[in-house]
């Protein structure tokens, strides 16, 4: 069942016949021997492993950092991956030197990530400033500089490379030029060095991308190696990465919903110009999930599989009313989010089946969004609880009236729960202080948490009603809410 | 700044850890098979099945150990392998080999142990109405406190909880042994203690410490789990290397490592403090019962420099304190930087806060009317000499702007109902010298190879602290020649020998004095033929930038015509240097002595803003006046001082360590147990130095930096409590005390809705 796998390994073709599933942080290390990509937790937590990824689509190419621990080497066909050793061949590239000249590296052990991170900060096609590139290093954990030197490297090389073009071929020529990165991911972008590789990591399928018969189905394998952090070979026989067909990562309307593809990762379905049309609120939210590491390989379908109790987009997409689209197994069907959690873990997913699209109502942008999370570290943490709501309202500023509204909760039950009895509570209810008392005291009554490591059963209730609160003052500021808050 | 060449190797990804580096034919991997519950006694193993799994498969007992099983070093109560009991959940069992790493921990998980479950105990104060003590308790007394309560006008008593703290060195534990011809072993070891490691090897292979070398490159971070528990690992490795004469890799997963080592020890103590009508501090009382977790490890020492630092930077006439090393089934806690200073000075703090509440003082007045000054002595008989204190809190209010600061966060909190700001100052005072004697001496060596370049051992490992960058800028000094002619070598107990940790904070001021004692003798002997040749008095001349000078001259002899020459005249350019810190005693018996060389002073104010309504918290804005005597380099000593700081802030206010109550550890990955990232750092950290205050009693006027700035982020800490109790009070509600480390915002939101623990 192994088939060879073609890619770029900086500035190298690389064939191997290695296990598709196996993470490709042991690859690098052991079978290329690539050793600057360091291990340090195997789940995405500290960035120590990050390496960039270049991926060519529809003339278009990007290179985006991240995790590879929790980077099936599969995903790497066709692509062109960089790694700190690939960056620059023999000198320190500017990035290098930015964090070593800020004497941003102590023991060391994280520095090639945050180079990775920094590296892939600047490829971006975007405008640059100080906070984005802390932003970038938002996965990154160092424990020994307390970051401080490593803003100070992050300021001096925004403000070294303020001028970078923002089209995206003129903008990798310009770090080319500048030694940031090797003219191989130049030559990768314009199809010079590896030509287009065929999508699928399996052997070819028979319709392209789409998975067949009993297989492990990975949307981007983010939740998978964290489980599986050595996957045994032995006890799967095939499977399929859900990421590489491309008609999975579609965002399109169908009529009056938008369908998205099931295997978009998050990065992308928060900077998609549809789904901002959609849900102008949802901006920004981002920044409360993951990292901007994990975010590039997490997939919407991958969160709403894994089943976590508190997924915080799973919450969001409840709250947006999202249907589910499952194929595979014959008949496709189509089900209401909230309903696919049939308890902790257990998901309505028949054997062959897969989620691959994600519905969401579109006859109208929805006007009033907001997500709440509270986690011990406000980021790249598990929420202790998270809660999205959308409301459609009708009135006027002072005399609003709640048509609808969905409020989601994470956290408070076995499953991720859409807040029944506080909706049915809301409906025609005029938004003031005691609706938004009364909602919040009936949703806590609908949590039935428990205790762990995160928080206790009766903070998780407490929590839930005051980010229910939250909601109210973050959507309807000035009609009291705030000063009714003991 | 310039970048040196241990940065650019790290940031190209070019400098190579344990596990990166190649790895000989016929290498096994040993990984424990370790204890399933915190309390256990063994009543036999069954290996089959592992063996069955492959045929490279060795499981090694206790039973293969030839010499002592035994890694205790204080107390023998550590075995490398359990022979009867174990006393804590992750204990190693077996010793399981195999060719490959994942085939080694298939296998662990294969052996079987048949045993029975003993009670456990995970609280201290449990322990201790137990009278389960590692060593008996220890008091540190002056004046008489209790009689002095009596004339005290204010007197606040209470009870202070610090969590403990994983040390999230990014590179985990590991060790590689080689058998070498002869019975000997060489190990490379992830230590922060080359010496211990080659005499717990030595001891469990029964072999003297000449047939054991142990080197260490540098480490991906210590913070001091590397100290005492990295014996275990290269303890595990060269046992298998012993057996099987191969070489053997221990490296631990990130899981393993937090679940299977120790960490800051989680203190719970009781204190009672009593002031004059003015606020000034007259006396003192508390009982530390340390966690010490199930061995004994290195909590003796660090219950001492709780004790020793139990009345922080203030002035404490009459003062009783008592420390309990409570033994519970808790992997041993370990050092890390503070090494017990934290958890005593977090209750003196708490003493403070709850008295500027009782008392009605402002908290930063009543700390700066209590200050050290110099004339006053320690409660341990120590006089205080060039007290920095006073200076460093004055100069931290002019920084941080303190009063406007105060104002503008009083008016913010007068227009904001749900978001609180607060803040909070912190002086701190740290003696730096380990307690115990012996271990303040260290070794070097310096070649100066004939072409003038110059090659350094010392005892200190390098492990992210740039202790090599320190001692390079000493050498290249002493010497008088450029920076990138000196190369520090790695540590190896063949090359310095009997030395002890890279740790207290001392690296840099034994290993860089010691490296020096060495410069000098080379030095002599080179200015001796320099005056030879050049037809002038030795003690005119002095080497800079490589030219030897006359007086105010320059001459044209330079520093590689004078190596070369010196070898030509058949002159030692070797040196070995010794340094042993000078003026210590102490007397156990009566607890009075001047345990320390020297005390690091320092003051830090940290702001946070207060989501009343969710709990949370973020902090705005850190500023440190720091005392470094005359910094050897600003950008090691800066980095030192922001590092950890964040360390500080992280064990106050964010790290969550948490054991069930059968001792098994919950927060045992990083997505369960959370450090300090980028965004959780104030936006602002304004670092300063304090000025004028060179330190005769260190290497280059300098002073140790390591450990002190940890305690800064106990400010953090009060910061946050302090917006709280804005967010209680304004909305007409009480202000209890909350004195309990960390700031979750569990126990912030708990605070602001009157949800009492």
């Amino acid at each position: 069942m192994t088939r060879t796998l073609r890619f770029l390994v900086n500035e190298t073709p690389v064939s191997t016949k290695a296990w598709a599933l196996a993470p490709a942080l042991d690859f690098i290390r052991r079978d290329l021997g690539l050793t600057g990509t360091k291990e340090g937790c195997r789940e995405g937590d500290c960035g120590a492993c990050a390496v960039i990824l270049g991926e060519r689509r529809a003339g278009t190419f990007s290179y985006k950092a991240v995790p590879s621990c929790l980077l099936v080497l599969g995903e790497l066909e066709g692509r062109h991956l960089v790694t700190i050793e690939g960056l620059s061949s023999a000198k320190l590239t500017p990035v290098m030197r930015a964090i070593a000249e800020a004497n941003g590296s102590q023991c060391g052990f994280c520095s090639p990530g945050f180079v990775i991170s920094l590296t892939a900060y600047l490829m971006n096609p975007s405008p640059l400033s100080v906070e984005g590139a802390i932003s970038a290093v938002e996965g990154n954990l160092c424990r020994c500089t307390g970051y401080a030197s490593i803003k100070r490297a992050a300021a001096r090389l925004v403000e070294e490379f303020r001028d970078l073009p923002l089209e995206s071929f003129a903008r990798l020529d310009a770090l080319v030029k500048a030694g940031v990165v090797s003219a191989s991911c130049l030559a990768f972008a314009r199809g010079e060095l590896l030509p287009d590789a065929v999508g699928g990591a399996q052997e070819e399928p028979e319709a392209p991308g789409l998975p067949r018969g009993r297989e492990l189905k990975l949307g981007g394998g983010s939740d998978y190696l964290v489980r599986n952090p050595e996957p045994d070979g032995a006890v799967i026989d095939s499977f399929a990465l859900l990421d590489r067909d491309p008609s999975l990562r579609l965002v399109r309307r169908e009529g009056e919903v938008l369908a998205i593809g099931a295997a978009l990762n998050w990065r992308e379905f928060f900077s998609n110009a549809d789904v901002l049309k959609l849900i102008p609120g949802i901006a920004g939210f981002e920044a409360c999930l993951a990292s901007p590491l994990v975010r590039e390989r997490a997939t919407l379908g991958g969160n709403i599989a894994n089943a976590s109790p508190v997924g915080d987009l799973t919450s969001m997409l409840i709250a947006l009313g999202a249907m589910l689209r499952l194929e595979g197994a014959g008949e496709t069907r189509e089900l209401a989010l909230e309903a696919f959690f049939l308890g902790y873990k257990k998901i309505d997913l028949k054997p062959g089946e897969f989620i691959s699209t994600i519905l969401l109502p579109a006859s109208r942008p929805f006007a009033l969004f907001n997500f709440e999370k509270v986690s011990k570290r406000e980021r790249l943490d598990i929420a202790v609880v998270n809660s999205a709501a959308s409301f459609e309202i009708e009135g006027e500023a002072g005399r609003m009236r709640v048509i609808r509204a969905r409020i989601s909760a994470g956290g408070v039950a076995p499953i991720p729960l859409l807040l029944a009895k506080t909706q049915a509570y809301l409906e025609g209810k005029s938004i003031g202080p005691d609706t938004a008392l009364e909602a919040a005291r009936i949703a806590a009554s609908e949590a039935a948490p428990i205790s762990d490591v995160r928080g206790s059963a009766d903070y998780r209730r407490r929590l839930l009603e005051r980010l229910v609160l939250a909601h109210f003052v973050r959507l309807f500021p000035g009609l009291g809410i705030e000063e009714a808050i003991a | 700044v310039k970048s040196t060449l241990a940065s650019e190797l790290n940031v190209s990804g070019a400098t190579r850890y344990l596990d990166d580096l190649p790895e000989s034919a016929g290498m096994l991997y040993g990984i424990p098979c370790v204890s399933p519950c915190a309390h256990g006694r063994l009543k036999s193993i069954d290996a089959s099945a592992a063996l069955a799994l492959d045929p490279s498969v060795r499981v090694l007992t206790a039973a293969d150990i030839p010499g002592v099983n035994q890694l205790g070093e204080a107390v023998p109560d550590e075995s490398l392998l359990v022979e009867e009991e174990w006393s804590y959940k992750g204990e190693s069992v077996a010793l399981v080999l195999a060719s490959g790493a994942s085939l080694a921990r298939r296998a662990a998980s294969l052996v079987k142990l048949d045993y029975e479950e003993l009670k456990a105990v995970t609280d201290p104060r449990e322990a201790a109405a137990l009278g389960t003590f590692i060593l008996p308790s220890r008091t540190m007394s002056m004046g008489e406190a209790s009689a002095a309560f009596s004339r005290c006008a204010i007197v606040v008593e209470g009870r202070v909880d610090s969590g403990g703290q994983e040390h999230v060195y990014l590179e985990t534990q590991g060790a590689i042994a080689e058998p070498r011809e002869g019975g000997r072993v060489f190990v490379l070891s992830g230590t922060q203690a080359p010496t211990g490691v080659q005499r717990a090897v030595a001891r469990v292979l029964g072999i003297g410490q000449h047939d054991v070398e142990v080197e260490t490159r540098r480490l991906g971070g210590g913070f001091g789990g590397k100290e005492d528990q990295a014996a275990q690992w290269a303890g595990l490795a060269a046992l298998g290397a012993a057996c099987t004469g191969k070489s053997v890799k221990v490296y631990l997963k990130r899981r393993e490592d937090m679940s299977w080592t120790g960490k800051r020890h989680p203190y719970s103590s009781d204190y009672k403090l009593g002031l004059d009508a003015e606020g000034r501090i007259l006396a003192y009382e508390a009982d530390y019962y340390q966690n010490s977790g199930a061995c004994c490890d290195l909590s003796p020492a660090i219950l001492s420099r709780t004790l020793f630092h139990a009345g922080s930077a203030y002035r404490v006439p009459n003062l009783r304190v008592t420390g309990y090393m409570c033994r519970t089934n808790l992997p041993p806690f370990t050092a890390f930087r503070g090494f017990g200073a934290p958890q005593g000075v977090f209750v003196m703090e708490c003493a403070l806060d709850a008295a500027a509440a009782k008392g009605g003082w402002d908290p930063v007045e009543l700390r700066r009317n209590n200050l050290l000054a110099d004339g006053d002595s320690f409660h341990f008989g120590q006089s205080v000499t060039d007290c920095h204190a006073a200076k460093s809190v004055d100069r931290l209010l002019e920084l941080s702007r303190w009063k406007e600061l105060r104002a503008e966060i009083e008016s913010f909190n007068a227009s904001h109902r749900l978001e609180k700001r607060g803040a909070a100052i912190l002086p701190i005072c740290f003696g730096v010298s380990f307690t115990k004697l012996v271990m303040n001496q260290g070794g070097a060596l310096v070649h100066v190879y004939a072409d003038g370049s110059v090659s350094v051992s010392t005892g200190a490992v390098e492990m992210g602290q740039q202790v090599s960058r320190k001692i390079q800028v000493v050498v290249a000094k002493a010497f008088g020649i450029a920076e990138e002619s000196v190369r520090i070598e790695s540590t190896s107990t063949a090359t310095v020998a009997n030395t002890y940790p890279t740790a207290a904070s001392t690296g840099s001021d034994i290993n860089g004095m010691a490296a020096l004692a060495a410069c000098e003798e080379i030095r002599g002997r080179l200015l001796g033929l320099a005056a030879r040749l050049l037809g002038a008095e030795k003690g005119e001349l002095r080497i800079e930038a490589g030219l030897v000078a006359k007086g105010c001259e320059v001459t044209e002899l330079t520093w590689k015509e004078l190596v070369d020459r010196a070898h030509l005249d058949r002159i030692d350019l070797s040196a070995h240097g010794f340094y042993a810190t000078p003026g210590l005693s102490y007397d156990m018996k009566a607890e009075r002595g001047s345990p320390f060389a020297y005390h690091v002073y320092g003051c830090a104010a940290v702001s946070a803003t207060l989501d009343v309504l969710r709990g949370t918290y973020r902090f705005d804005e850190a500023y440190i006046v720091h005392d470094v005597g005359e910094s050897i380099d600003t950008a090691v000593d800066l980095g030192q001082a922001e590092g950890a700081f964040a360390q500080g802030l992280g064990w106050s206010c964010l790290e969550d360590l948490r054991y069930d109550e059968s001792g098994r550890l919950l927060s045992d990955t990083l997505s369960t147990y959370k450090l300090p990232d980028i965004r959780f750092m104030p936006p602002k950290l304004v670092v300063e130095f304090l000025a004028d205050a060179p330190n005769a009693k260190a290497v280059m006027r300098s002073k140790a930096i390591g450990e002190p700035p940890f305690l800064y982020g106990i400010a953090g800490y009060f910061a946050v409590l302090d917006a709280l109790r804005a967010a209680r009070l304004a909305a007409g509600k009480d202000a209890p005390l909350l004195h309990d480390i960390p700031m979750t915002p569990e126990k912030a939101l708990d605070y602001i809705q009157g949800v009492r623990p």
